[in-house]
C-alpha cells in the first residue's frame, strides 16, 4: 500500500485530467509517475502574459501527496518564463503552496496550475524577485531545498 | 502511459458519470471520495474539525504536520473518530456504482444523449457486454416506463451479483476470498491449513476427512455465528469476520522518541517483531510508519493480517522509508555531525517546519532552548578538539549566560545567518536570528555511518545539498567554508 500511494493517487488524478482539464491549462506529456509537463495560459488581457503559454515541471516524490510536488517553469523556444516577482528567471516559484508549510495533501497537479494561473493573473509587476540574478547564478539547490521566505501575502 | 498498470490508469472516477444521462452522480461520488488520496474513504476517520479522510491518510498527514489538510487546524492522531455510517455508505455505493454505471451508460435509444458518444473507449470497451445485453432487452421492451419495477431490480441484483464477482481492487481491496498469504498451503481433504511439508503425513495420520469438520473449529475460533458451518470455509470467515468481529486490536501509542534512548526503541521495536537494523532516524521512521500502519488496520471494518501489515511496511521501508536522504547527508558532514546527530532528526524536521512558520516565536524558542544550544556548542567544541564524543553535559551555568553565548556564537561563525530564517514578521532585532534547533549544534566525531544513509537522491551535481531545514542546519558547519548560498527572498520586503 504505502508504495501504490503515490502511484494510485497520481493515476487518479491522471485519469481526471484526461477527461478534462479548465480552461487554459494543458498536460503535455506525463509519461512516467515522477514528472509531468503541463502547459498554462493567462487567459484574461493581463498585457504581462498576453497570448503566451508557459510550461511548467511537475516532479514527484514517493511522499506525493503528503509532500508537495516540486514545480519549475521550464524554458524552451516557445514557452518563455512569466516574469512575476515570485518567479525566478530560472523558473524556480517563490509560492507558499507548494512548500512544506503551505502544502497541503488536498491539492493536486490542477490546483496548483490553477493556483499559478491566478497568481499571474493577479500580478501588475513587470519584474523579478530582488536578487534574481544572484541567485540564479549561484543556486544548485532544488527547489524543495531552498528555504523561501513567505511574507507577501497579497498573491 | 505505457508504463503505467492498467490499475494505475483505468481507475474508477468521478468523472465516469460525465456523459451518462446520471451526470448528477458525479458530485455524490465525489462525496464518496477522499480529498488525500482521492479514493473511495477507506475507514473513514472524522477530525476534530469536522472532516473527513481515509483512516491511512489522515494518520500521515498528521504525523507530518499535526494540521487537518482540508482547513488546516491543528488536530491530534487520539481524536479521531471513525465515521462508520460514511464507512456504509461508501460500502453500499461502491457495491452498486458499477451496475449503476453499466446501466447509466447504456440507457434505451429514446434517452440517448449525443454525449453518451464522447464516452472514452476503454471504458466503453469494458462496459460493452453488458451493454449489449441490456440494449437488446431493450429492444423486446422498448417502452421503459412499462418494464416493472421487478424486473429492473432482478437485473440490477443479477449486476450486483457479477459486480460482486470481478469487484475492483480499488472498490474493495480487502475482500479476500483467497487463501491469507501466509506460507502455508491447505490439505486438500480438510482445507486445513499447513506447512507444504506435514500434508502427507497429515493426510495419511490426522486429517478428519471433510472440510466441515476444519470449518466448524474455525468457526469456534472465531466466537460462534448461528450459521451452521458451510462448505466454503472462507465464506464462513467472511460472515464471521463482519457480523461477529474478532476482538479489535488495539491501537498502539505514540512514542515521544526523544525520550527514548537507542536501546530503550530498539527493544520497543523488537516487542513489536519488527526489525532493529538501521540508524536512529531510520528507527524512528520504522517506528512511526508501523504505528500508523498498525492504527489504520484497527479502524478498517476489516482489519489486514499482521504479516499483511509487515509486508506493507516492508514496501514503505524500500522506498518511501529510506529516501535518497543518504548522499545528501553523507560527505564531509558524516564525519562532523555523523552518527550521534542522527537522533534527534525526526524532532528537529518537526521543529524545521516551526521555525519557518510565519507565527513562530523566536524569542521563546531561544529561552526554551538556549540551555541546550550553549551545552551543545561546548560539546561541540570540545568534540572537535578530541575528536571523541563527551558525553558529559555541562549543567553549571546560568540559562541566560548560556542563552546569549549561544546567540554570540551562532552569530559569529558556525552558523552564517543565512542559514538561518532571517527576517521574522515581528521585526524585533533580538528574534530575527532565530537559534538552531538542536539538531544544528552536534556532537561531533562518532563514527560515519554512511551505510545507513545510503541510496541514490536522483540528484546529478556533486553539490551537496541537504533536504530540508534542519539537515541543512547540520550542513552549515562544512558548508558554510564552501560557499555561501543566499536563500532566496522574494518579493518586495
Amino acid at each position: 500500500m504505502p508504495v501504490q500511494f503515490a502511484a494510485k493517487r497520481l493515476g487518479k488524478e491522471l485519469s481526471k485530467i484526461q477527461n478534462g482539464l479548465p480552461p487554459g491549462i494543458e498536460l503535455v506529456s506525463a509519461d512516467n509517475l515522477e514528472e509531468w509537463f503541463l502547459d498554462i495560459k493567462v487567459l484574461d488581457n493581463n498585457p504581462l502574459y498576453l497570448n503566451e503559454t508557459y510550461r511548467l515541471k511537475f516532479r514527484f516524490s514517493q511522499s506525493y501527496p503528503i509532500e508537495p510536488p516540486e514545480v519549475v517553469f521550464v524554458k524552451q523556444a516557445d514557452r518563455p518564463i512569466p516574469i512575476h516577482p515570485h518567479i525566478y528567471s530560472n523558473g524556480i516559484i517563490c509560492l507558499d503552496l507548494l512548500g512544506q508549510q503551505g502544502w497541503s495533501p488536498v491539492q493536486s497537479v490542477e490546483s496548483v496550475c490553477m493556483s499559478l494561473q491566478s497568481m499571474l493573473t493577479g500580478n501588475t509587476k513587470n519584474e523579478r524577485p530582488p536578487g534574481d540574478e544572484e541567485f540564479v547564478r549561484g543556486n544548485k539547490q532544488r527547489p524543495k531545498d531552498i528555504e523561501f521566505y513567505y511574507h507577501d501575502n497579497t498573491v | 502511459m505505457q508504463v503505467f498498470s492498467d490499475e494505475a490508469v483505468n481507475v474508477p472516477d468521478s468523472t465516469d458519470w460525465l456523459g451518462t444521462p446520471l451526470a448528477c452522480l458525479m458530485p455524490v461520488e465525489q462525496a464518496f471520495r477522499c480529498h488525500v488520496c482521492k479514493d473511495f474513504y477507506d475507514s473513514p476517520m472524522l477530525t476534530s474539525c469536522n472532516h473527513t479522510f481515509c483512516s491511512l491518510c489522515i494518520r500521515r498527514c498528521l504525523s507530518v504536520d499535526s494540521k487537518c489538510p482540508l482547513c488546516r487546524a491543528t488536530d491530534q492522531e487520539s481524536k479521531l473518530r471513525g465515521n462508520w455510517a460514511l464507512r456504509e455508505a461508501v460500502e453500499a455505493f461502491t457495491k452498486s456504482r458499477r451496475a449503476i454505471l453499466d446501466f447509466a451508460r447504456a440507457p434505451p435509444p429514446a434517452l440517448q444523449s449525443p454525449t453518451e458518444q464522447s464516452n472514452s473507449p476503454t471504458k466503453r470497451k469494458a462496459t460493452e457486454m453488458d451493454g449489449a445485453k441490456e440494449e437488446d432487452q431493450e429492444t423486446k421492451r422498448p417502452r421503459r416506463s412499462t418494464r416493472s419495477t421487478k424486473t429492473r431490480a432482478a437485473e440490477l441484483t443479477a449486476a450486483i451479483l457479477q459486480e460482486e464477482e470481478d469487484t475492483t481492487p480499488s472498490a474493495d481491496p480487502d475482500y479476500v476470498d483467497q487463501p491469507p498469504d501466509d506460507g502455508l498451503v491447505a490439505c486438500p481433504i480438510c482445507l486445513t491449513r499447513m506447512k507444504e511439508q506435514q500434508v502427507d503425513r497429515h493426510i495419511d495420520t490426522s486429517c478428519p476427512g471433510s472440510p466441515q469438520a476444519a470449518a466448524s473449529k474455525r468457526q469456534a475460533a472465531v466466537a460462534q455465528t448461528p450459521q451452521p458451518p458451510s462448505t466454503f470455509p472462507s465464506f464462513n470467515n467472511r460472515l464471521g469476520q463482519s457480523t461477529q468481529p474478532q476482538k479489535p486490536p488495539e491501537r498502539l501509542p505514540a512514542l515521544a522518541y526523544s525520550m527514548l534512548k537507542d536501546t530503550a526503541l530498539r527493544k520497543k521495536l523488537s516487542e513489536l517483531g519488527l526489525s532493529t537494523h538501521g540508524s536512529r532516524q531510520l528507527l524512528e521512521k520504522r517506528h512511526k510508519e508501523w504505528i500508523t500502519l498498525w492504527n489504520a488496520n484497527c479502524d478498517s471494518s476489516r482489519p489486514k493480517k499482521r504479516s499483511e501489515l509487515l509486508r506493507d511496511l516492508d514496501e514503505w521501508e524500500r522506498t518511501v522509508g529510506n529516501p535518497g536522504g543518504g548522499s545528501r547527508i553523507g560527505g564531509i558532514g558524516m564525519t562532523i555531525g555523523g552518527g550521534a546527530g542522527q537522533g534527534p532528526m525526526a524532532r528537529a524536521q518537526a521543529a524545521g517546519a516551526e521555525i519557518k512558520d510565519k507565527e513562530f516565536d523566536g524569542k521563546a524558542w531561544a529561552n526554551r532552548y538556549g540551555d541546550s544550544f550553549g551545552d551543545l556548542i561546548k560539546q561541540a567544541r570540545k568534540g572537535i578538539k578530541r575528536q571523541t564524543l563527551d558525553g558529559g553535559a555541562n549543567s553549571g551555568e546560568s540559562a541566560k549566560e548560556k542563552k546569549k553565548e549561544t546567540e554570540a556564537e551562532t552569530e559569529k561563525e558556525d552558523t552564517p545567518a543565512d542559514l538561518l530564517p532571517r527576517t521574522r514578521p515581528d521585526g524585533d532585532g533580538e528574534s530575527s536570528v532565530a537559534p538552531p534547533t538542536p539538531m544544528d549544534i552536534v556532537p561531533p566525531s562518532s563514527p560515519p555511518r554512511l551505510d545507513e544513509q545510503g541510496g541514490d537522491t536522483g540528484m546529478d551535481d556533486e553539490q551537496q545539498v541537504i533536504p530540508g531545514t534542519p539537515e541543512k542546519g547540520n550542513s552549515k558547519w562544512e558548508t558554510s567554508q564552501q560557499q555561501k548560498q543566499q536563500p532566496p527572498i522574494a518579493g518586495d520586503a
